[in-house]
C-alpha cells in the first residue's frame, strides 16, 4: 500500500533515484518514497557500460567527475554494504584519428589539468607502450587518466537502495508515476497506477521518460530517448585494464573484473525511443570495428547483447535542479549517455537543493533555465 | 542472408517430424541443428521407449531416430540440412536468425515460418564445487557413453532417480562403471518401477530423502558427501556421509531451451508442471507471434511421442500457412491431434495435462 503523503516523492529507481533518497535519508530527512515502474535498474541505469572519468570539456563536469571518484572510492565504506562494487581504476582512454579530435583532447586535458585532474596526452608510442594489444594505425594520440575506471552499475544502485532503506526510505516498484497534480504552480500529489501520495515535493530522476514526467506539469523538457546496445564476450583472461574509446568510429570496450568483455559504439542512426531490441547489424558492425583495432578479440565468444535509452539533451549536458515554472519540482535528467557515474555527487547536491542547503557544488549553470536563456553549455567529450 | 520457406531449428524427433511434415506440403526447409548428427536425444537412447502410444512403445530411441531420418532422406529435394550448427540469435526488429556452423562460420537465415525444436537442457544444482570436473548431467553421460563410446569415470554417484537417472545409472553399470549409490530428494523413487527394480537388483542402493552436499577434490571430483533430508527440506547433519566416488551425474530434471522464443518477443509463462518458463501457443504450435511455431520439450518437458506429434503439426500449418497443402492433409492434421490427446490421457499424463492448461490458448 502506498503512504497518503510524502515529505519528497521521486520519481525513478535508476542509480540517480536511489542516490537521492540515500543523501536526503543521511540527512535526516523523513517520508522519502521513491516510485519505479519496473524494477531498480530497469533504465539506463541496468543497462549501461559504467565507465567513469574525469576526462570532460567543460568545467561543471570536471569538478563534479573529481567528486565523483572520491565518491565511489569510499563508497563501500560510506554505504556500509557487502557488495563488492567492482570499483576498478584500471584508467580511460580516447583515442583521436584527427587533428581536430587531438586539438579537442588537448584543450579538454588543459581544463583537466587547471582543476587538478591528473589526466595527459599520449603520443602512439607511449599508447602502444601502455596497451600492447592495441592495434594503433591511424592513431595520432590519446588522452589517459590513470585514475579512471569503471564500476558495477547494479551493485552501486542496490548498495545506494538498502543503505537508503535502513535509514527509512520507502521504496515501490512495479508502481508508475501516471500524472502529477499542481495547485497555483506549486506540486500538490503524484498520481501513479497504484494509488496517490500528497506531497510538496517531486523529483523528476526517470532518466530517459523524464520527458513524460515533465508533460505532467506542463514542461517540455528537451530530452530525446535514444537507444544504445551493447554486446559482451565470453570471460576469458585478464588482458587489459583501461576502458578505451576510439574517436573515429565511435567504438569503446573495456573488460570487466569478471573477465568479459563489454563493447559498444556510438551510431547517429540508432533508434528514438524507449525499444530494448538489439540487432544482428550493430553486433556485426561493432565487432568489424573493434577487431580492426583488438585484433586478439577474433576468437573471443559473444554471449549476449542488450541495448538502453541514452537521454540526450540539446548540449548532451544534464538538467538539474529546481524549475522556476513549478514549485516543488525538481529536475534530474538528461545525463547524455554518462550519467551513470555522476550518482555520487549529484545525489548529494540534489539532497542539498532539496533539504534547502547550498550546493557543495553550484550546479546553477546545469539548470532548466538555461534551454530559455540560451546559455547552453555543449559538452564536447560525449559519446 | 539466406532465404527459406520454414526454418526449423533443432534437429530432434520435434524438429524432425516438423521438417518431414513441412516438406511433405511442399514447402522448401532448412533444418538446423547443432549435432554432428540428426536425431536430438534419440541418437543416444539406447533402450526402449517406455512410451505409452502405440507407435513407438517398445522401440529403442535410436531405432525411431533411424525411421525419421530416411523420411528426411526421401524429401532431400525440399529439405536442407546444416548440422554442427547453432542458432545463436533471433532479432525481433526483421525476424532475422543468426547461427554459427562449428565456431567460424557464421550466418544469417530469414524465413517466412520459424518452427523451434531446441528441446530442453539439464538442470544444475548448486552445491560447493559443482564446476569441478566430474559433475556431469546425467544426459550428457548418455550422450558420452552411447554417443561416442567414452565412460566418464570409475565409480558414479547419481542424484536423482527419475526416469533418466534410473535409466543411465543402468547404462553406467552395462559399461561396467560402478554406481555407488542413487540419491533422491523426494520421499520416493520419481521414475517407473521397472528401470528401479533392475538397479536394485544389481545391488545399487537408492536413497529416497536424500540429496548431496558437496563435493571434494583439487582438480576433479574425488568424493562426495550425501545427506538425508528430513520432512522440512532440511539436511540433517549427524546423517552426512561421504562417498568415494570421481564422478556425480546430475539427473535433477530439464528445462526448455526457450532462448530464442524469449528473444523474438513470444508471451511466456511460467508453469512448473512442464519444466519451468514455456511459450504460449495454441492447439496447432503457433506462438503469440504468428509466424513463429514451436513443438517438443521445448514447448514443455514430455516425451519422444509427443514431440514427434507436435513437431508434425507445427510443420503442417506452417506450410498450409505459406499456401502448400496436400490431399487430405487436414485430415492428417485432425487425427495427429487426437493421437497427442491420446497420448495425453493416462493418470502418468495428469502433471501435462494441468499445466497445457495454462498455456494452450486461442489466438
Ligand atoms: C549502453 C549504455 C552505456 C552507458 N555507458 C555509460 C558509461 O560508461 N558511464 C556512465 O557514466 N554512464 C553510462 N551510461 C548512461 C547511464 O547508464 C545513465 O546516464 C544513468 O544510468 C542514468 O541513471 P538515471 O537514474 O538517471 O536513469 P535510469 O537508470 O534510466 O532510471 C530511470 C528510471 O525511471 C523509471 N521510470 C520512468 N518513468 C517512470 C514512471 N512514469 N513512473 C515510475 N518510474 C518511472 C524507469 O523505469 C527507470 O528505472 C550508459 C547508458 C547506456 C544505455
Ligand atoms: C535419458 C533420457 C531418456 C529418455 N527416454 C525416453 C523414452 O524412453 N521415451 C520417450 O518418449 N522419451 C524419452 N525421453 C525424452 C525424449 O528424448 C525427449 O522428450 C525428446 O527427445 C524431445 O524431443 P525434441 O525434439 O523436443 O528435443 P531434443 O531431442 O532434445 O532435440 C533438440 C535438438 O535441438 C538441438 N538444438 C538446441 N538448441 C539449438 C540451437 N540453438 N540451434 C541448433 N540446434 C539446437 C539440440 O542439440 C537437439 O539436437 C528421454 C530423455 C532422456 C534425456
Amino acid at each position: 500500500m502506498l503512504p497518503v503523503s510524502a515529505e519528497v516523492v521521486i520519481i525513478g529507481g535508476g542509480v540517480h533515484g536511489c542516490s537521492i533518497a540515500y543523501h536526503l535519508a543521511s540527512k535526516g530527512m523523513h517520508g522519502v518514497v521513491v516510485l519505479e515502474q519496473k524494477y531498480l535498474t530497469y533504465g539506463g541505469t541496468g543497462r549501461s557500460a559504467a565507465g567513469i572519468r574525469q576526462q570532460f570539456g567543460t568545467e561543471i563536469n570536471c569538478r563534479l567527475a573529481k567528486e565523483n571518484i572520491k565518491g565511489f572510492i569510499r563508497m563501500k565504506e560510506e554505504l556500509d554494504t557487502d557488495f563488492d562494487l567492482e570499483l576498478e581504476q584500471g584508467g580511460y582512454m580516447w583515442l583521436a584519428y584527427t587533428e581536430g579530435q587531438l586539438n579537442q583532447l588537448r584543450e579538454n586535458v588543459r581544463l583537466q589539468s587547471s582543476l587538478g585532474i591528473p589526466s595527459k596526452i599520449l603520443n602512439p608510442d607511449e599508447i602502444k607502450e601502455l596497451i600492447p594489444l592495441l592495434d594503433v594505425e591511424g592513431v595520432l594520440g590519446a588522452s589517459w587518466c590513470a585514475e579512471d575506471g569503471h564500476v558495477n552499475p547494479h551493485r552501486v544502485t542496490f548498495a545506494y537502495y538498502e543503505a537508503a532503506k535502513r535509514l527509512g526510505v520507502k521504496f515501490y516498484t512495479y508502481t508508475k508515476v501516471v500524472d502529477i497534480e499542481i495547485e497555483k504552480d506549486k506540486v500538490k500529489a503524484v498520481v501513479t497506477d497504484k494509488g496517490k501520495i500528497s506531497t510538496r515535493k517531486v523529483v523528476n530522476a526517470a532518466g530517459p521518460w523524464g520527458k513524460e514526467i515533465g508533460k505532467m506539469v506542463g514542461l517540455d523538457i528537451p530530452v530525446v530517448s535514444e537507444r544504445h546496445q551493447i554486446m559482451v564476450t565470453e570471460p576469458v583472461n585478464r588482458i587489459i585494464k583501461p576502458l578505451i574509446l576510439c574517436q573515429d568510429d565511435g567504438s569503446y570496450w573495456k573488460q570487466e573484473p569478471t573477465g568479459g568483455f563489454l563493447i559498444g559504439m556510438d551510431n547517429p542512426n540508432e533508434k528514438k525511443g524507449y525499444d530494448v531490441g538489439v540487432t544482428w547489424q550493430f553486433m556485426e558492425e561493432v565487432s568489424r570495428r573493434v577487431l580492426k583495432k583488438m585484433p586478439i578479440l577474433r576468437d573471443v565468444r559473444v554471449v549476449r547483447q542488450w541495448s538502453g535509452p541514452y537521454d540526450i539533451t540539446p548540449d548532451s549536458q544534464s538538467i538539474v535542479g529546481p524549475v522556476e515554472e513549478v514549485e516543488g519540482f525538481y529536475l534530474d535528467v538528461g545525463w547524455s549517455g554518462h550519467g551513470l557515474q555522476f550518482a555520487p555527487s549529484i545525489g548529494r547536491i540534489m539532497s542539498e537543493l532539496i533539504i534547502g542547503e547550498e550546493p557543495f557544488i553550484s550546479v546553477d549553470v546545469l539548470s532548466f533555465n538555461r534551454f530559455k536563456t540560451g546559455k547552453l553549455i555543449p559538452e564536447p567529450a560525449c559519446i | 542472408m539466406r532465404k527459406t520457406e520454414v526454418l526449423v531449428v533443432g534437429g530432434g524427433p520435434a524438429g524432425l517430424s516438423a521438417a518431414i511434415a513441412a516438406a511433405s506440403m511442399g514447402a522448401k526447409v532448412l533444418l538446423v541443428d547443432d549435432g554432428l548428427k540428426l536425431g536430438g536425444q534419440l541418437v543416444k537412447q539406447t533402450h526402449k521407449f517406455f512410451g505409452s502410444h502405440r507407435q513407438s512403445a517398445g522401440v529403442r530411441g535410436i531405432k525411431i531416430a533411424g525411421m525419421l531420418l530416411s523420411d528426411i532422406e526421401k524429401l532431400k529435394d525440399k529439405i536442407e540440412v546444416v548440422s554442427n550448427t547453432t542458432a545463436t540469435g533471433y532479432y525481433q526488429d526483421d525476424g532475422v536468425v543468426t547461427a554459427m556452423t562449428g565456431e567460424d562460420v557464421y550466418m544469417k537465415i530469414k524465413s517466412e515460418r520459424v518452427i523451434i525444436a531446441t528441446g530442453a537442457s539439464e538442470r544444475m544444482l548448486t552445491f560447493p564445487n559443482n564446476d569441478l570436473p566430474g559433475v556431469y548431467g546425467a544426459g550428457a553421460v548418455q550422450t558420452l557413453m552411447n554417443v561416442y563410446g567414452i565412460v566418464p569415470g570409475d565409480r558414479v554417484l547419481m542424484v536423482g532417480a527419475g526416469n533418466i537417472g534410473l535409466i543411465v545409472s543402468y547404462q553406467l553399470m552395462q559399461a561396467n562403471v560402478e554406481v555407488a549409490t542413487v540419491v533422491e530428494a523426494m520421499p520416493y523413487i520419481g521414475g517407473y518401477l521397472v528401470h528401479a527394480s533392475k538397479i536394485r537388483r544389481l545391488g545399487v542402493p537408492i536413497y529416497t530423502s536424500h540429496t548431496i552436499l558437496e563435493v571434494y577434490g583439487k582438480d576433479a571430483v574425488e568424493a562426495a558427501a550425501i545427506v538425508k533430508l528430513d520432512s522440512k527440506w532440511q539436511p540433517i547433519p549427524s546423517t552426512k556421509r561421504i562417498l568415494n566416488v570421481d564422478t556425480v551425474c546430475l539427473s535433477v530434471g530439464l528445462s526448455p531451451l526457450i532462448e530464442l522464443l524469449w528473444q523474438a518477443g513470444c508471451k511466456m509463462k511460467y508453469v512448473p508442471q512442464l519444466g519451468g518458463n514455456v511459450v504460449l501457443r495454441d492447439k496447432y504450435m503457433r506462438t503469440s507471434r504468428r509466424d513463429i511455431f514451436v513443438a517438443g520439450d521445448v514447448a514443455g518437458i514430455e516425451e519422444a511421442t509427443s514431440a514427434m506429434l507436435e513437431g508434425k503439426l507445427a510443420g503442417l500449418i506452417a506450410a498450409s500457412d505459406l499456401g502448400y497443402a496436400y490431399d487430405g492433409w487436414e485430415a492428417d492434421r485432425e487425427d495427429t491431434l487426437s493421437s497427442l490427446e491420446e497420448l495425453r490421457r493416462g493418470p502418468l499424463s495428469e502433471k501435462i495435462r494441468s499445466g497445457l492448461k495454462e498455456v494452450v490458448v486461442e489466438w
